[in-house]
């Protein structure tokens, strides 16, 4: 049970931080000329990704080219900002549980 | 591991939008400036941005490392015509008594400055909310 559920939290807030780190990167280079808006294809790597192996960088699509050649879009990137960080905080929350409940097993329930 | 890079990214991009703040604010300062060291008028300087992940290519691939932070890669000069102005008596008149004062638009140096403020402000924003996840992640471990 831990193995299974908890090492998946693991690597979706794996992904969660690597997802940080570029949007990050996408409002440091908010005023940047000609760079382009980079994203982890999050579904993707979740479903592919091996253990402590880095995702793959993908420049998102469809986004309009300011006349600096960028196309980082401040809005979005706020919008993904706190979306990842409301996810990790649910999945931190989540693997506090699962460590409880192995906690309470080990201790026989008697939690006091 | 990959918080922590964040907080360098996001710093990076605050290190940036604070000298691009300080050539705006010294562009307003020395808008009659009519001496400089490399003599004529003062002239407008604006930062060029660039992001730094071709800066170390090999480490890049060698660390897999995603997301770059952002460097001012130079400082521009305005290379223009400077302001002519009719002033005789002034000291540093040419011969036909027009003094050069630099070519400055306080108003686009103004709204620069919004932008900056207001680029500098979302390199927080990031700051913060990885700050958050990194003590969140602390907290598990307090159980």
């Amino acid at each position: 049970m831990l193995d299974g559920i908890t090492s998946n939290l693991e690597r979706y807030m794996d992904l969660l931080s690597a997802r940080q780190k570029t949007v990050a990167s996408n409002i440091a280079n908010a005023d940047t000329p000609g760079y382009k808006t980079q994203d982890i294809d999050f579904q993707f790597e979740f479903m592919t990704l091996a253990k402590g192996e880095q995702p793959q960088v993908i420049q998102t699509p469809g986004l309009a080219d300011k006349s600096d050649g960028n196309n980082v879009n401040l809005d979005q990137q706020a919008r993904l900002l706190s979306e990842d960080q409301m996810r990790f905080n649910l999945a931190s929350v989540l693997v506090k549980g699962q460590l409880k409940t192995v906690q309470e097993a080990i201790q026989g329930g008697n939690t006091a | 591991m990959s918080l922590f890079g964040s907080l360098q990214v996001s710093a990076s991009g605050m290190a940036a939008q604070r000298t691009r703040a300080e050539l705006l604010v010294e562009n307003m300062a020395n808008s009659e400036t009519t001496r400089t060291p490399e003599g004529g008028p003062y002239r407008r300087k604006d930062a060029v941005f660039s992001s730094d992940v071709e800066a170390s290519p090999f480490s890049a691939v060698f660390q897999n490392e995603l997301g770059a932070g952002v460097t001012v890669s130079e400082i521009t000069q305005d290379t223009g015509e400077p302001d002519r102005r009719y002033m005789p008596g002034h000291p540093d008149a040419d011969a036909n008594g027009y003094v050069a004062f630099p070519k400055m638009n306080p108003a686009e140096d103004m709204v620069d400055l919004l932008n900056t403020t207001r680029s500098y402000e979302a390199n927080i924003a990031a700051i913060s909310s990885v700050k958050d996840m990194i003590s969140r992640s602390i907290d598990i471990m307090r159980g």
